[in-house]
């Protein structure tokens, strides 16, 4: 079995307090930090072949060296908590079980970006996970690992917690920069990238809750050993969100050079009831779709792109033979539509109007020029937008069609409009 | 409670609202806080205490009210005592959510988005609460519920006074 | 100073110049919606986008700065069907209402449609629906279904005005422009955000189903509204007087000038023309006769001037001149009182509440010429009376020639008896405008001048900027414009002045450049579009 990083403590029922955390060798990689050069964070990072864990997949190292050296202005280390890609839960097991790992990251971070505030925006609906982490950042406050002078070292870091209101935009960087100044969750236009004016104008880095998790551990055990835990281009582990039908839906931490079918037949048991596979959504719901014959590739970032797919956040869900994917296409339409910034053209004309369209289609109504508008809207609006939430529309959209075309055309023949 | 068509914070929110104020660089990062504390407050945001808000801020009214429009946590009406919000995208609605939805609708008498008629449950559908293991689920007030039967629901509604 | 070179042809921009503005230069367009150049950036309609060499995307070219060695190709087969495509997406939930929309004609849905888009709908199913005809203010009027989100309106009252009334508010496809409910769009630079609305979302109240937009002439002009002299367009129906209730003059709207008004005008001076086409135009001479207004012909007024002037001493002449006057007007006015030897002469008229003046565009003056008038002498000679003087001697009965100009002295700060005392004691009272008044009432001779619109000539602002204002109509009636009435009057006086033999403004503001060393070297051709400040 391979090593756990990110889920070690899990098992402990007080994995979440300063003092467990501290009993597993935590709170050991800052004191570490603090002895080295800024860059040399930064190059044990690169070395580590860390990529964002949230969903775009991002060398973590190189995005931390964006941050212009020359600039006085300040800092800011903003947190995206906002977890919202459908099929994907692993942060709010991380806020929950293991807080304690991402503020240490935090410090780490801080450290080599030169920060002295972070932010960390939880998604509002996640009560829960916003108590625990409060308190945890409440004792790491109280044991002086947090604050002014942190251990002695000098070096002065504040974490304010920001809560969200309901908005999956929220969790796109710069829609949820816009969010944390007060605002809707617009995404910015760039440049200027964030790493120059980010979150009130100043240079800022956006990492994800287990992207952040995962540097203590680089620092204590060195990027070299991350980086050979996982594939060529991908060090390490990272937790695979799996769901739908499996006999056991969960989280499952393993090498990001896992295969999508190691992850569903021998980590969660297989398809209940001696049903067939028929599609799994590999990385989240803005993920392309992947049919049963395709789940023979590696879970990591490139892995994933070269099966035309993405790995984004290793949110696995797992479709067999009773589904519709008619249905299941309207069901992802219905979400980008709703959650559509509404703020430039493309995305907030065709998210709309390609959720009627399959809503219409379920409903018996289709007809058989739907399915090349969908396609072909589809394929007009991808990289027209501000952000990359309408590509990631895109992926179903273009994804379930095309694969899935003999069902859907069945489905509008027997409908009103044959 | 207070009047959520007289809205004023008592001096000590008065006092939270400018302590989240100076925990940002600039006091308008605080204003989804300060919209959470007057929801908590006053039940709901009307229209009066979006202005009110607006003037702790100096802030236009109608830029409090594209946040307050913006995002689905907040509510401009009455909201029943308990908010039932049922999960309905990809994982859950493999796992059934349609038949949970249904079956609250029947329970309860209600559509979806109307609170019943004695004002104890506003009943919702929403978007990936990210608890898609534990599927079919659904948010009622702040916490999870989860693995959801028509039976569990039968449970939970009960619970809810 | 970067240069660059767009669809082939090279140019070289100033630092800080973005992509639109920079191909701009070189002729070509690059359609946009949400850019504004006096408004931030807000990259949302994404129509602008074009190739860059080296750039794997298209990139918008709003938010784009000219760099040094850019290749830039706005033709591309891939940017024409973005185009396309971006049009599809923006009429997608359209609800064309073009056959009763004001906008049609001038609308950038429809213009960049025909150039850009060409495709066959396809949107089939049924479009959003959200509020119409809503009034906003009391200029503006929404309709939200036609909104195409750029965000404009907002950002100018967010930016501009600084009064942030709108806002865009939900989300997704269901996002729409609006007010805070309850509130209005009250700001006095309102009616702005109608021209830089791309489409019919925000229309005019006061333009409302008047008149269609193709029926329309334009010129070039200034505002008359107050010191400031906003340019602007004057759009006038010719061709179909059965519309806009007969009226002339349709609207105004501001034209860009970096030293005056930039792309703004203020509301009052938008919407300030309705003098001109109004009932109260004064269309013809006349002649008090038994407590009525006789219209005479335009030598029989003439000769009334001669006659009331026959036999009058300088000292008993009393001439009140108007900073509403062109500086032709006022010119020529100068050149007849000097030959007549008039000393009270003066054009300071206090208004009897004074004008709000604020930090942007709108000046307390509410007359656009003032410094005209300062600059060609109308003023108290020496030893003559200064206004009140000349209301004291007239109602003593000093003065045998009261000739008032424009004003009207009843609405003045002049309390209501003096004014009284002075028309009633005067011996002939002179009245030369362009619309009737209590104190046109109470005068024994009228003439009518033509309005700024009905005739060419020039304002001086309050920073002594010199600018052109054209004719757009023909004077109403027998109107003439201010320096013919004085021109024929002058001749019929054997005055020699050359300047009295002009038939056309240009050959007046000539002479006035020539005699005026403020207006020295000044010629219309020079003073072009966006005018001339005057020497020191």
């Amino acid at each position: 079995m391979a090593e756990k990083i990110f889920t070690r403590n899990f098992h402990r029922a007080d994995s979440h307090t300063l003092a467990a955390y501290r009993e597993t060798g935590g709170y050991t990689a800052v004191g570490k930090a603090f002895g080295m050069e800024r860059t040399a964070i930064v190059e044990e990072v690169k070395k580590a072949n860390l990529r964002g864990l949230g969903g775009a997949g991002f060398p973590t190292g190189m995005k931390w060296s964006f941050i212009p050296k020359d600039s006085t202005a300040p800092k800011y280390l903003v947190v995206n908590a906002d977890e919202g890609e459908p099929g994907t839960f692993k942060d709010r097991y991380l806020l929950e079980r293991e807080p304690h790992a991402l503020i240490e990251g935090m410090l780490i971070a801080a450290r080599a970006i030169d920060s002295h505030l972070g932010f960390v925006y939880i998604r509002g609906e996640y009560v829960q996970p916003w108590r625990v982490f409060s308190a945890a950042v409440q004792e790491a406050y109280a044991a002086g690992l947090l604050g002014k002078n942190i251990q002695g070292s000098g070096f002065d870091f504040d974490i304010v917690i920001h809560r969200g209101a309901g908005a999956y935009i929220c969790g796109e960087e710069t829609g949820l920069l816009s969010s944390l100044e007060g605002k809707k969750g617009w995404p910015k236009i760039k440049p200027p990238f964030p790493a120059i004016k980010g979150a009130f104008g100043h240079p800022t880095i956006v990492n994800n809750v287990e992207t952040l998790s995962a540097v203590p551990h680089i620092i204590n055990r060195g990027g070299a050993w991350f980086a050979g835990l996982g594939s060529k281009s991908q060090g390490g582990t990272r937790l695979y969100s799996v769901s739908g039908h499996v006999v056991r839906p969960g989280l499952v931490e393993a090498p990001v050079s896992i295969t999508l079918r190691q992850l569903i037949y021998d980590e969660c048991g297989g398809i209940p009831g001696g049903r067939r596979l028929k599609a799994v959504v590999p990385g989240g719901s803005s993920a392309a779709i992947l049919t049963a014959d395709e789940i023979d590739v590696s879970m990591d970032v490139d892995g994933l792109k070269n099966a035309g797919t993405m790995a984004g956040s290793a949110g696995v869900i797992v479709m067999d033979e009773t589904v519709s994917i008619p249905e299941a296409l309207m069901v992802v339409a219905r979400f980008y539509a709703h959650e559509s910034c509404g703020q430039c053209t493309p995305c907030r004309e065709s998210t709309g109007w390609i959720y009627k369209i399959t809503h219409r289609i379920v409903d018996g109504h289709g007809r058989k020029e739907d399915l090349d508008t969908i396609l072909d809207v589809a394929k007009r609006g991808a990289g027209t937008t501000i952000c990359a939430f309408y590509d990631g529309a895109v992926g179903p959209y273009i994804s379930y069609v095309e694969k899935f075309r003999e069902e859907f055309e069945a489905l509008i023949r027997s409908g009103d409009h044959a | 409670m207070a009047d959520p068509r007289r809205p004023e914070f008592t001096a000590e929110q008065l006092a939270e609202v400018r302590r989240l104020q100076s925990l940002y660089p600039e006091a308008r990062g605080a204003l989804l806080p300060v919209l959470h504390l007057a929801q908590d407050a006053w039940g709901y945001i009307s229209l009066e205490a979006e202005a009110y808000v607006a003037g702790l801020f100096d802030l236009s009214p109608a830029h409090v009210h594209e946040v307050v429009t913006f995002y689905t946590m907040f509510f401009q009406r009455p909201k029943g005592r308990h908010v039932v919000a049922v999960c309905h995208n990809l994982s859950c609605h493999l796992m059934g959510a349609k038949t949970i939805v249904d079956h609250l609708r029947q329970r309860l008498g209600v559509d979806v988005g109307e609170t019943t008629a004695d004002g104890r449950v506003t009943l919702l559908t929403v978007e990936c609460l990210c608890a898609c293991e534990a599927a079919p689920m659904m948010q009622v007030d702040d916490r999870y519920e989860v693995l959801l039967t028509a039976e569990k629901c039968d449970r939970i509604l009960e619970g809810l006074r | 100073m970067p240069k660059l070179t767009i669809d082939g042809k090279e140019v070289e921009v100033a630092p800080g110049t973005n992509l639109i503005e920079a191909a701009q230069k070189l002729g070509i367009e690059i359609p946009h919606y949400c850019y504004h150049p006096g408004l931030t950036i807000a990259g949302q309609c994404r129509l602008c986008m074009v190739d860059i060499e080296k750039n794997p995307r298209p990139q918008i070219s709003c938010n784009m700065t000219a760099a040094d060695g850019m290749v830039v190709h706005t033709q591309t087969e891939r940017i024409l069907e973005t185009r396309k495509s971006v049009m599809e997406f923006h009429l997608a939930n359209h609800p064309l209402d073009c056959p009763v929309c004001d906008q049609a004609g001038e609308c950038w849905l429809q213009i960049y449609y025909m150039k850009h888009g060409l495709y066959d709908p396809r949107m089939t199913d049924e479009k959003v629906h959200k509020p119409k005809a809503v009034p906003l203010g009391p200029h503006v009027m929404l309709d939200a279904e036609r909104c195409i989100l750029c965000s404009r309106c907002v950002r100018f009252c967010d930016e501009i005005t600084k009064t942030g009334e709108l806002g865009i508010f939900h989300r997704g496809d269901h996002s729409e422009i609006g007010l805070f409910p309850g509130s209005a769009l009250e700001n006095a630079y309102s009616a702005n955000v109608i021209d830089i609305c791309p489409v019919g979302a925000l229309t005019d109240r006061n333009f409302r189903f008047q008149v269609r937009v193709w029926y329309l002439e334009s010129v070039k002009s200034v505002c008359a509204g107050c010191a400031r002299g906003c340019n602007i367009e004057l759009h006038t129906n010719h061709h179909r007087t059965h519309h806009n209730q007969g009226r002339r003059v349709a609207r105004i709207k501001p034209r860009f000038n970096a030293d005056v008004n930039e792309w703004w005008i203020c509301d009052a001076g938008r919407y300030g023309f309705g003098w001109i086409d109004d009932e109260s135009r004064l269309t013809a001479p006349t002649r008090a006769e038994g407590g009525r207004a006789v219209e005479i012909a335009w030598d029989d007024a003439i000769g009334g001037v001669v006659d009331a002037l026959r036999g009058v001493r300088p000292e008993e002449i009393g001439i009140l001149a108007s900073p509403d006057m062109s500086n032709e007007d006022l010119f020529a006015l100068d050149r007849l009182a000097r030959h007549l030897g008039a000393v009270s002469v003066d054009a300071r008229v206090p208004p009897a509440t004074p004008g709000d003046q604020d930090e942007f565009l709108i000046r307390a003056d509410k007359h656009p010429n003032t410094r005209g008038a300062e600059l060609c002498g109308l003023a108290p000679r020496a030893g003559g009376l200064d206004g009140p003087g000349m209301l004291k001697a007239a109602a003593a009965k000093q003065l045998k020639v009261l000739w008032v100009f424009q004003h009207d002295l009843f609405q003045s700060a002049w309390p209501e008896a003096d004014v009284r005392a002075a028309l009633a004691g005067a011996g002939r009272v002179i009245f030369q405008g362009s619309n009737a008044n209590a104190t046109s009432a109470a005068a024994h001779l009228v003439l009518p001048s033509a309005a700024y619109a009905e005739t060419d000539g020039t304002f001086t602002n309050f920073q002594g900027r010199v600018q052109r204002f054209r004719a757009a109509v023909p004077p109403l009636g027998d109107a003439i414009p201010g320096w013919d009435v004085l021109g024929r009057t002058a001749r019929a006086l054997g005055a020699p002045d050359p300047v009295f033999e002009a038939g056309r403004a240009e050959r007046v503001f000539t002479a006035l450049a020539a005699a005026v060393p403020a207006f020295g070297g000044m010629t219309y051709r020079g003073l072009g579009d966006a005018g001339q400040v005057v020497a020191r």
